[in-house]
């Protein structure tokens, strides 16, 4: 065993270059699932942790049953208090604000969940109480004293250096009236609570807290620390039953934990792509691994007919072929795991990023890494296995055999026959049979795959037809010697369809990344166009008073003003149980003076639409929500209110993808009148037609920017910061397209320089018949250029077709309303890639081609 | 003044510590229209003598005279040049590109040159009718015999009208039926076409059908034999034969 071990080794040092592309794709494989398993293990651990350790010893949590229509009563309290098992009710008010200081003012993340203000978070409690729950680790100074209308704060340290704020000095933050100061009287660690926000938080008292942000009285979330007896899961739940039945169905008694569950849901499906990439990764480290090996069995057929000749069984040469596949796979899997940890720490900024939150390193288990060194071995064993099959296969008389072309005629037959078949089976699924939903989409995808493989199974049988279509243009480019080459293709057809088939994807996955982008972008661009109708765009991180209308309207140049309102609200389904939903809350009267809605598939008159709102009871849902559950105008919607469950008339269909189209507007009445909440979240400003847009912008900023703490944007920055996040979604995926191009030009490299070990002697007959080095060098790029023509070509037929079709699955299952517009530019751009890479990726096998020596070309064998 | 001419021609190979002298000094010229074969066994240096007169390789030491170009003068791409117009070379193993049909097998050399095929149509008829295979111009080499491929081969190297034709072993891989064949064919280019040709062989029977037998022993010269116009093949066979006795083995 150790011999053949060596023997392997001592196999694997003689081809260096192939070795290393082998151990390429298995570290590519394993480094990648290695870092993702890691950095959604970190993005959770980081969530769960943060809620846990910030909600500390809480057992439950009471908070309002719409978390975003605020506070309750803190007259709860008591109510809560006095159910028997609970040891203590710690009350919370919490508030996002920012430091006075002009600098922060404009700032806004970014993240995947949208914009989040950035600032200050501010939790007010009761000092008493809240060190039950909580654990504030303080570095300097003093905690919050027991009196709770102390003007005090107590900051995380970090936040308080790099704003330049010194303990038992003042800070200045903004307030719905204006600003209040505070003593900063201690720092605390960045640790439990400390985390929340990025570490931009602070603690005042509770009292204080309701007076600045002039909430009196009121409360938004209570945790609960059970008795002692108590804190069995049992009894937890049994506690939780009956606070809910005591304190009534407006508020939720939820367990702490379950907090964190709502955001891990948000991230799961960025987790999602990234389990994608892992898939992806693991399909391109086997392509790269049986292309290597396959090579390599080419290479020695000679040797090992030779082998078969002394006596080994075509199991001993398997096992020999495999033995060498373990071997490397456990090299490979050992650098893999280091780079995989690197390459974590990457993904882990980047997912910081996108969350906009911190996401420590976890300690990385030990189950990751044996796994994605499992998945390593095993994917690099099953990709050799058809190359150790094929090794097995040769015959001794290969030993004295000089090398011919194998008779591939039957295998291109079948590939042709399989290949139609696959081809008509898909464009009936897709055409032909009308597969209800949810599954239709999914088969149609899967149609479309289906689709791809039997394109690829035609390539050995069209590479003919392909070569007589670009012989003029190779011809053209490369000379006559580029005819001669580009003729080698319907050669070695198996592993030229591989390379293209590699090819293909790769240009089919940039085309259809670009269509769905186009789409989404013009289609989010006229809806944007709506939703952020007007001019400008006028909003702040802390709640706005209502004269600010009346305000705004006044200042000259300005033609009309409206409020929106966004709220998180439940909808009733017919079987009682309950989803979010958002709400969009807006003033007919107004809204109509300074935007409009899109309306779709609604009959009638806008006006008349618009008159029914207004007159109460009465929403627009969105298309997407219309489609989701087959609502129609005139249909109605039970949504849950604080006047408990009310049914709303439908009176229009709407496009709005707001909250991904899980949407319905309603009008500021009902706002008032059924959730009781009268603030809005942003006025939109429609400034008059003569008057400058800019000025207006700054006028406005001069006024109230300060004073208010305003942010006002013009649409036109609001439009290109959305289309921005976007654009960096969508790059997520241009990621992927850009792997799946490399991987596609190493096949080309390996390919090439198959075919150019495989022809050596043929190649130095050309060279003893006088042909020179550069035309040698001609001959092989214009048999790659051909590779990268069909390749560009058949990759553009199938992604134009797959852009389709994704298109379509996501109109009929999300509800979007996309129009198919033909990406030219990526058409372009992925043809220029394509026929770029195969010339790239040729250089390589070209030049060893024009460096053989004729002698010791034309001896061999 | 002979078409090819070679002076103290050396050719050491290093093999890990072994220096080897495949050539040690040899003197060797050809006259315009002779057919030549060089014999001797393996190791004798009769393929490294071939390599060097064809410019496939470099000698360590002496001169190749071309049709009037000292081969050591010029660089890669000038030999590479001279190779395309001035040589003709045929394999052991053929050597005919599995995608091209027959035609243009035998026009490769041209097509490499950048030359117009319309013009040499005729020129490659009569080739390919010289070397029997008129029948046969569309066909692709898997559908030819090991003798016909070879033709293919002879044909391919007599379409520029080189100086000088050099073959490898060209009956190395064929019966005696389709080997005499090919040396007739061989002969026959020669009396016909007035071709030089240059023929290493270590089979007495195809070295039959030369003016001039040049053996080779330890890279030196050992022997040379010319036959008479008039001695029929059977008769350079034996003589041959003989020489072949008297030469000792090599050392």
């Amino acid at each position: 065993m150790i011999q053949n071990i060596l023997l392997a080794i001592r196999s694997l040092i003689a081809r260096p270059l192939r070795t290393l592309l082998t151990t390429f794709g298995i570290v590519l494989g394993v480094a990648v699932i290695l870092s993702i398993n890691i950095t959604n293990r970190s993005t959770l651990a980081a969530i769960t942790r943060l809620f846990s350790e910030s909600s500390g010893r809480t057992n439950l949590v009471v908070t309002n049953a719409d978390l975003t229509l605020g506070g309750f009563d803190e007259g709860i309290l008591y109510r809560i208090s006095s159910v028997a098992g609970v040891d203590a009710a710690v009350p919370l008010i919490q508030s996002q604000t920012l430091l006075a200081d002009d600098s922060q003012r404009n700032e806004f993340n970014v993240s995947f969940f949208g914009i989040v203000p950035g600032g200050l978070l501010v939790y007010g409690i009761d000092p008493a109480k809240d060190t039950l729950v909580r654990d504030y680790k303080l570095e300097a100074g003093t905690f919050l004293t027991e009196d709770p209308n102390e003007f005090h704060i107590v900051l995380v340290r970090e936040f308080a250096e790099e704003n330049n704020l010194q303990l038992g000095k003042s800070v200045t933050i903004r307030t719905p009236a204006g600003s209040a100061r505070l003593k900063i009287i201690g720092l605390i660690s960045r640790e439990g609570p400390g985390q929340l926000n990025n570490g931009a938080f602070g603690v005042v008292p509770l009292d204080t807290a309701q007076k600045i942000f002039e909430r009196p009285n009121e409360l938004d979330q209570v945790d609960i620390l059970a008795a002692e007896e108590n804190r069995s899961p049992q009894e937890l739940d049994a506690l939780k039953a009956s606070l809910q039945d005591r304190i009534g169905v407006q508020y939720s008694v939820i367990f702490p934990a379950t907090q964190g569950k709502r955001v891990s849901q948000m991230v799961s499906g960025y987790q999602t792509g990234l389990n994608i990439f892992s898939i992806i990764a693991i399909f391109a480290g086997a392509f790269l691994i049986y292309n290597a090996f396959s090579m390599t069995v080419i290479e020695r057929t000679r040797e090992i007919g030779m082998l078969r000749t002394l006596g080994m069984t075509r199991w001993q040469v398997m096992k020999q072929i495999l033995l060498e596949a373990v071997t490397l796979s456990i090299a490979g899997s050992a650098i893999g795991i280091g780079l995989g940890i690197l390459l974590a720490r990457g993904l882990i900024r980047v997912t910081e990023v996108f969350l906009a939150q911190d996401v420590s390193d976890v300690a990385i288990p030990a189950s990751a890494l044996i796994s994605s060194a499992g998945i390593g071995m095993i994917v690099t064993l099953l990709a050799t296995i058809i190359p150790a099959w094929q090794a097995g296969r040769i015959s001794p008389l290969e030993a004295l055999r000089i090398r011919g072309n194998s008779d591939d005629t039957i295998a291109i037959q079948r590939g042709l026959r399989i290949g139609t078949a696959f081809m008509l089976g898909s464009l009936i699924v897709i055409f032909l049979l009308p597969i209800p939903e949810p599954f239709g989409s999914r088969v149609n995808n899967m149609a479309v795959l289906g689709m791809m493989f039997g394109g690829a199974l035609l390539i050995p049988a069209s590479v003919g037809l392909w070569e007589r279509l670009t012989r003029a243009s190779v011809r053209r480019m490369y000379g006559r010697e580029g005819q001669l080459g580009s003729r080698n293709i319907e050669r070695s057809r198996w592993r030229t369809a591989l390379t293209v088939a590699a090819l293909m994807i790769g240009v089919a996955m940039i085309l259809s990344i670009r269509a769905v982008t186009i789409a989404f972008d013009r289609d989010i661009r006229s809806w944007i166009d709506v939703y952020i109708g007007g001019d400008l765009f006028v909003f702040s991180s802390i709640p706005m008073r209502n004269d600010l209308q009346a305000k705004l309207a006044a200042v000259p140049g300005v033609d009309a003003v409206t409020p929106i309102r966004y709220l998180d609200i439940k909808r009733v389904k017919p079987d009682g149980e309950t989803e979010p939903l958002a709400l969009t809350a807006v003033d007919p009267a107004s809204y109509s003076q300074v935007t409009s809605f899109a309306f779709t598939d609604s009959v009638g008159d806008p006006a008349d639409f618009l008159a029914q709102l207004a007159g109460g009871d009465t929403i627009f849902v969105s298309s997407v929500l219309a489609e989701k559950y087959g609502l129609k105008q005139g249909d109605t919607l039970t949504l849950k209110t604080r006047r408990g469950e009310r049914k709303f008339k439908i009176a229009a269909i709407v496009v709005d993808y707001y909250n991904r189209g899980m949407v319905v507007q309603g009008s500021w009445r009902d706002l008032k009148r059924y959730f009781q909440v009268n603030d809005a979240s942003a006025y939109l400003v429609q400034v008059e037609s003569d008057a400058d847009e800019t000025a207006v912008q700054q006028q406005i900023d001069k006024l109230y920017g300060k004073r208010r703490n305003l942010t006002i944007q013009s649409n036109q920055t609001l439009k290109s910061s959305a289309l921005n996040l976007i654009g960096q979604t969508s790059s997520l995926f241009d990621v992927l397209a850009f792997i799946a191009m490399i991987v596609a030009s190493l096949g080309v490299v390996n390919t090439m320089t198959m075919n150019v070990l495989e022809r050596t002697r043929e190649l130095g007959m050309l060279r003893s018949l006088g042909m020179t080095r550069w035309q040698m060098t001609k001959m092989i790029l214009a048999e790659a250029l051909l590779i990268g023509v069909i390749g560009g070509g058949l990759g553009l037929l199938f992604g134009l077709f797959q852009s389709r079709v994704v298109i379509s699955t996501v109109n009929s299952t999300a509800g979007y309303d996309l129009t198919y517009i033909i990406p030219t530019q990526g058409i372009i751009v992925s043809l220029v890639i394509a026929l770029f890479v195969s010339q790239l990726a040729a250089i390589l096998p070209a030049a060893r081609a024009a460096r053989l020596r004729i002698i010791e070309a034309i001896q061999f064998e | 003044m002979p078409i090819l001419e070679a002076k103290a021609l050396r050719k050491i190979f290093k093999l890990g510590e072994h220096t080897v002298h495949a050539l040690a000094g040899v003197d060797f010229a050809i006259e315009k229209g002779e057919f030549v074969a060089l014999m001797g066994r393996s190791g004798s240096g009769k393929s490294t003598l071939l390599h060097l007169i064809g410019g496939l390789d470099r000698p360590t030491d002496g001169e190749v005279t071309l049709a009037g170009m000292q081969l050591s003068l010029l660089d890669d791409d000038k030999v590479t040049l001279v190779r395309r117009r001035n040589i003709g070379f045929i394999f052991q193993f053929f050597n005919l590109l599995p995608t091209l049909s027959t035609e243009e097998n035998v026009a490769l050399p041209l097509t490499i040159d950048g030359k117009d095929l319309n013009a040499y149509q005729e020129q490659i008829t009569t080739l390919l009718r010289h070397v029997g295979l008129e029948e046969r111009r569309r066909h692709k080499p898997d559908q030819l015999s090991g003798g016909e491929q070879q033709r293919v081969a002879i044909a391919r190297a007599l379409v520029t009208q080189p100086s000088i034709v050099l073959a490898d072993e060209p009956t190395g891989n064929l019966d005696s039926k389709n080997s005499t064949a090919i040396m007739e064919l061989l002969r026959r280019s020669c009396d016909e076409l007035q071709q030089t040709i240059i023929v290493v062989t270590h089979d007495p029977r195809a070295a039959a059908y030369a003016d001039r037998a040049v053996f080779l022993r330890d890279g030196l010269i050992a022997k040379e034999l010319r036959f008479k116009k008039s001695m029929k093949v059977d008769e350079r066979l034996s003589t041959i034969l003989k020489t072949m006795e008297n030469i000792p083995e090599q050392s």
